[in-house]
């Protein structure tokens, strides 16, 4: 069964791009267009890897995901944070790899392929 | 909720991460915002209007041309957050720049002063140790609490969600929980209250240490908790440690978006009392925001 990865950024274009880049490597995606749909969708899809976006209308990435470590059973989800905002690596420390965008396709397909698989 | 927001800034790359955070608090929290630069410091002894320009540090005679110049340079940096933050002013002052600082928050009945940690110098070696005497100068004299941003990395991400009080027991702490409680409340956020237990000084048995973590987090919920009345969102914790590394630490352990402390603790005039050592090292390394208060006035 494929891998299912959240992919949460409030830019349709990255979005698109990256939804159709992992659909491409043969993994399951679902899309979040902000920290606040990303909630309700995190906890019905419960996908193996989060693709977070730092800095978007409602709920930031980093609030989110405070409220996703909450949940015992969620917090464990593996998280790339991908960003155009200075110094994102520190914004979630415990987070699996930090992006700078624009990135490179094939760093992010490494790290999702050690990550999950 | 805090009304008006003075960020003091030099529109220098070292304080746009204070810029980050007033312009996303006055937008997310609805607050005016007055973006205050200080353009130079008059010379010959204020006798007439030469200053020496913020950036290129050269003498400049103020006169209309200039200070209009200086504005749009500032529009221009600001440019993206001006545009997205409707409710703001652009103030411009000469003279030094703490006192102008103080003035116009005063002038303006400021809630709250947002400022970086030093100007344009944010050389490795020179931005490790203390803060810049404007900042230390505005923190001691304010009337209003100081939120300090220094780290461009600052992590305050979208509104508080999770404040960290820190606290020694004194009594000038007492304005910074009454404040990082009205913080709490009012953005609906969660609340460490923490205590560091300073072992730096001498060797202590693990078992001495442990008993003491355990008097202490007692002695927190005795003293803050009957304060908390009916807000019940909060966790105490006590850790052993260098004090301003704990505080960075559980501020980093808990996402915090926010760390309140008082000013100094150990002075009690507040006219008398500059930066504490634990708040200079705290306002320099951590990865929020911090507020310093120093008198109980706003709070």
């Amino acid at each position: 069964m494929a891998k299912k990865i959240m992919v949460v950024d409030d830019d349709k274009e990255i979005t698109s791009y990256l939804t159709q880049l992992f659909k491409d490597n043969g993994y399951e995606t679902v899309e979040a267009n902000d920290g606040s749909e990303a909630h309700d969708i995190v906890a019905k899809e419960k996908p193996d890897l989060i693709t977070l976006d730092l800095e978007m209308p409602n709920e930031w990435g980093p609030r989110f995901y405070r409220k996703l470590t909450q949940n015992p059973e969620l917090k464990k989800i593996p998280i790339i944070v991908i960003s155009g905002l200075p110094s994102n690596q520190y914004a979630i420390q415990k987070a699996v790899a930090s992006l700078t965008k624009p990135f490179d396709r094939d760093e992010l397909m490494k790290i999702v392929k050690q990550t999950i698989g | 909720m805090k009304k008006k927001i003075l960020l003091a800034t030099t529109g220098s790359p070292a304080s746009f991460g204070a810029a980050r955070v007033a312009f996303e608090m006055a937008r997310r929290y609805d607050a005016e915002l007055l973006l205050f630069h200080v353009a130079g410091v008059p010379k010959k002894g204020f006798s007439y209007q030469e200053v020496s320009d913020v950036r290129s540090q050269e003498a400049v005679q103020v006169d209309e041309d200039y200070m209009a110049w200086v504005e749009e340079e500032l529009k221009t940096t600001y440019a993206k957050q001006l545009e997205e933050c409707k409710n703001s002013r652009i103030i411009l002052a000469n003279g030094l720049p703490h006192r102008e600082i103080l003035r116009a928050a005063r002038s303006e009945d400021v809630d709250m002063i947002v400022m970086g940690a030093h100007s344009g110098d944010s050389s490795a070696s020179y931005s490790k140790g203390y803060p810049g005497s404007t900042l230390q100068r505005v923190a001691k004299a304010a009337k209003c609490p100081v939120m300090t941003v220094h780290r461009e990395s600052a992590s305050y991400m979208g509104g508080f969600s999770h404040i960290v009080f820190a606290t020694d027991f004194s009594k000038q702490s007492e304005s910074a929980f009454k404040y990082a409680l009205s913080m709490a409340k009012e953005y609906d956020c969660e609340m460490t209250l923490f205590h560091a237990l300073d072992i730096t000084s001498k060797v202590l048995a693990q078992s001495d240490i442990e008993d003491k973590l355990i008097t202490l987090r007692k002695r927190l919920r005795d003293v803050y908790g009957p304060k908390m009345v009916d807000f019940k969102n909060f966790e105490v914790d006590v850790w052993e440690g260098n004090p301003y590394v704990e505080i960075v630490k559980i501020a980093r352990e808990r996402m915090a978006d926010l760390i309140v402390l008082a000013h100094n603790t150990r002075e009690l005039d507040p006219e008398q009392a500059s930066m504490g050592s634990t708040l200079e090292q705290v306002i320099l390394r951590a990865n929020c925001p911090v507020v310093s208060v120093n008198r109980p006035d706003k709070v």
